[in-house]
């Protein structure tokens, strides 16, 4: 009996113990940083769901899958949990020229900014409501050859609304060269939407523009509030 | 050493069978060939999520089908959308590819007649094409394995690289031409000759598709600029015509026909079309390949009565009715009194039927005396695919009811209620108890909540077995109207080949189903045709891939319901009303670019070209 009790200890030992050598450090290392309008230094906004990301591709292993890092309404990202190694990191599958990557080395708290061109600016924005109607008029400003596939207003509860986070929209298909004399009118009727959006509340607007470019994504003016 | 052994350790296993005994016998190849067939990735009563034969070891998958991530259906409780891991086949797929590659290896040594051998060569041919399109289509370009492997110590030149999408589509209908070419006439349960140009139709139509509306959704990555994704527009010709010739000689060789061309009434339409997919044996004119389900039992039935008949029939089962067909769906349908277009559901006076506002008493709401009234005129094929609000499924009277209006004007919705008025109470529900109605009810995710039933493929002969796998329906994989409408739609979107003939397939289909009117070949006709004629055969979910529409389709997509409500303010009379609203608890839904192509497993060991943004 006592042996089979030393037995049955030594088999705990064995199952329970662990190697030290399986014991990895956690990662240590975190990149951050800010996606810049390059020619008005402003941050680009972005979406929070499908939208622009960060790749980024860890040196050192072949085959590697990329990591992708999401990006905020604001524009800025951060991933606070990297190892420290060499990375080749680019913004791709934006609303942006996307920029040629570059190699850095990811250790302690890593900033990285780009300065990028967005496919589109939204200028000389005015949201405001007209009788039953939330009106928006805005200009834009095309940077990259091509067609602006759409412009829409997206309307939701959330303060990060937008193209694909959104309750409510209106939208107007372009397929055209942007006009920089045009001024672009979308007529966004609350009434629609009342089922998901009652009236009488206050809600998150954003107008947006996308380019017909393969994985663009939307650009956005800063969202806007407004009692509907 | 002065001794050795002499043979000992050699010993053949007891409980295997050498290659070459199995392979020696015909009738070892016959049981070697129906383990291929039970491969084959057939999407048919036991495809799910996770894959293909889902009825053995633990099949609860909450009975979540392909169809539901299409605005085909919902699912009664889930709201789920793609998942990266989902409707894979990569390590199936080149197991299968081995398999029949040792089968083709072996097929010269047999003792048997030379037609014989020809018509072995022939169905493993079909297999493999049949096998690389399913990987073409989930994958895009893949490695082809023409020949058997052989392990010669090293792993490294056993990996093969991806070959192009277009390689893959190529090998694709290359197989098929020499399945057709090997293969006989004769019909049966495996594949003739005409099987294997039905495979090619619908190959050469998928590939013409993702040529010509590649442009629609691009993306980019490694894959992309290597060709292993994305084919040329300019090989759209190519493709289209492949299919205007197999389909071609499928028709005109006169061996298939559809099943009951020429119904007197819109009712024995329904009827016709409902039994073909009830026993699709019983139409051997039409059915060019069936998949069969002879017993119940783990791997051998199947789930869908369990799942999908309407809660009142359960019998026992606890989770029946997961299969909501949406209102989408049944705005579809055309009316016979409108050929040629769809016709929306008009639920008001003032006929709008994109107002998803809900109940409003100031609103003029249609009467109507059953609550089935208001799909009077719809085409028969609504009614042999769907069970609708009031009419009559194994005996029974399904009850598929939101709610009332009160006399006073008030609506109740949803929510579990009674009212007495006069001598008579009425129930929310329709009925008072649970096993006496079928619709919107939450109890236990039992009852619909789009306001409608599944009807077509249901057994309506024999009550639920309440266990699983018991389900004996047989599958129709190829039938003859498909060909149809893939000819149809070549000629159409390739501007190329007989159009009289197309427009003639077209309105046969429709003429079948009840219709009396000839509609003009168009586009949009083919395609509403194609969704209304091949609604839940898991073609939808692949026509928005290879069409490219999934993600315009599905951009924020939330789904519809229609509410039946009884009217009380109508009372003594009996009067109903409905409302059409977004699906109760559901969230809208967005398919993203990638899952046009699925993920390729383990490329960290095979070393291959991951697809874009996986």
């Amino acid at each position: 009996m006592k042996r089979l009790q030393y037995l049955f200890l030594l088999l705990a030992a064995i199952l329970f113990g662990a190697c030290e050598k399986d014991n990895f450090d956690g990662p240590t290392a975190g990149l951050s940083g800010r996606l810049i309008d390059a020619d008005t230094k402003e941050l680009l906004q972005q979406d929070i769901v499908r939208g622009s990301t960060i790749e980024i591709v860890e040196h050192g292993y072949d085959p590697v899958r990329p990591q992708y890092l999401i990006v905020k309404n604001d524009g800025t990202y951060e991933n606070s949990m990297l190892f420290e190694n060499m990375y080749t990191v680019r913004p791709v599958r934006g609303n942006f020229v996307t920029p040629e990557p570059i190699d850095i080395r990811i250790s302690g708290k890593t900033v990285q900014d780009f300065n990028v061109t967005p496919y589109l600016r939204i200028q000389d924005l005015n949201i405001s409501k007209q009788g039953n109607l939330v009106v928006a008029t805005f200009r834009l400003q095309q940077n990259v050859i091509g067609n602006v596939q759409k412009i829409g207003i997206y309307v939701d509860k959330d303060p990060r609304v937008g193209e694909p986070m959104r309750l409510g929209q209106k939208e107007q298909t372009l397929n055209a060269a942007a006009d920089p004399n045009t001024v672009y009118r979308l007529e966004y009727n609350p009434d629609e939407f009342k089922a998901q959006m009652p009236l009488g509340k206050s809600y998150y607007f954003r107008v947006g523009a996308l380019m017909s470019l393969t994985e663009a994504k939307p650009n956005y003016a800063p969202t806007v509030k407004l009692d509907i | 050493m002065l001794f050795s052994c002499q043979g000992i350790l050699d010993i053949k296993p007891t409980d295997k069978i050498p290659a070459e005994v199995l392979f020696g016998d015909p009738e070892g190849v016959k049981i070697y060939m129906a383990n291929l067939y039970y491969q084959l990735p057939i999407e048919d009563f036991a495809y799910f999520r996770a894959g293909f034969n889902q009825n053995g070891g633990d099949p609860n998958n909450g009975g979540f089908s392909a169809a539901m991530l299409t605005e085909e259906a919902m699912h009664t409780e889930f709201g789920d959308f793609f998942g990266d891991g989902d409707f894979q086949w990569w390590d199936q797929g080149y197991k299968l590819i081995r398999d029949v590659n040792l089968l083709i290896d072996a097929i010269p040594a047999l003792d048997i007649l030379e037609e014989e051998k020809s018509a072995l060569t022939g169905e493993s041919n079909f297999i493999k094409a049949f096998a690389y399109f399913a990987l073409a289509k989930r994958y895009g370009g893949v490695p082809l394995i023409k020949a058997t492997q052989k392990y010669e110590g090293s792993a490294e030149p056993l990996k093969v690289p991806r070959s192009t999408e277009k390689e893959t589509w190529d090998y694709v209908l290359e197989l098929c031409d020499v399945a057709a070419t090997n293969l006989g006439t004769a019909k049966g349960r495996r594949a003739n000759k005409y099987t294997a140009l039905a495979l090619k139709s619908r190959a050469a139509l998928h590939a013409a598709s993702l040529a010509k509306f590649g442009s629609r959704a691009t993306v980019s990555g490694d894959a992309v600029t290597q060709k292993l994704v994305g084919l040329e527009a300019s090989a759209a010709a190519g493709y289209y015509a492949a299919c205007i010739q197999a389909s071609q000689a499928i028709i005109t060789d006169g061996a298939y026909s559809l099943f009951r061309p020429n119904p007197a009434t819109p009712a024995e339409a329904a009827e016709n079309y409902r039994l073909l997919f009830q026993n699709p044996n019983d139409a051997p004119d039409e059915v060019i390949l069936i998949k069969g389900y002879n017993l119940p039992g783990a791997n051998l039935g199947h789930n869908y009565d369990i799942w999908y008949q309407p809660a009142q029939v359960a019998n026992g089962w606890p989770h029946p009715g997961r299969m909501n067909p949406t209102l989408e769906m049944v705005d579809l349908y055309e009316s016979y009194a409108a050929p040629g277009q769809s016709a929306p559901v008009v639920t008001t006076v003032d006929g709008n039927v994109t107002d998803y506002g809900g109940y409003d008493p100031s609103k003029n709401y249609l009467r109507f005396d059953t609550p089935n009234e208001i799909f009077k005129d719809k085409d028969a094929r609504l009614w042999g695919t769907a069970i609708l609000p009031g009419t009559t499924w194994k005996g029974t009277n399904i009850v598929i009811q939101a709610g009332y209006v009160k006399p006073d004007g008030q609506a109740v919705i949803r929510i579990k209620d009674q009212i007495t008025v006069g001598a008579n109470t009425y129930y929310t529900y329709g009925a008072p108890s649970t096993t006496m109605y079928s619709g919107f009810d939450t109890y236990g995710g039992n009852n619909t909540r789009t306001g409608f039933s599944f009807k077509k493929f249901m057994n309506q002969n024999s009550p639920i077995v309440p266990g699983w796998n018991q389900s004996t329906t047989d599958w129709a994989e190829f039938r003859y109207a498909e060909v149809l409408l893939n000819f149809a739609e070549a000629v159409v979107e390739s501007g190329t080949g007989d159009a009289t003939a197309a427009a003639k397939a077209l309105n046969d289909i429709r003429r079948r189903a009840g219709h009396t009117v000839n509609i003009p070949l168009t586009a949009d006709n083919v395609q509403r045709e194609r969704r209304v004629e091949l609604a839940f055969e898991n073609k939808r979910f692949w026509d928005l891939i290879r069409r490219r529409e999934y993600h315009t389709v599905f951009n924020n997509r939330v789904m519809h319901t229609l509410l039946p409500l009884q009217d009380l303010r109508a009372l003594p009379a009996t009067k109903y009303i409905f409302v059409r609203v977004q699906v109760p608890n559901s969230n809208p839904r967005t398919f993203e670019l990638k899952a046009y192509y699925r993920s390729i497993p383990g490329i960290g060991a095979n070393g291959l070209v991951q697809n874009p943004q996986y």
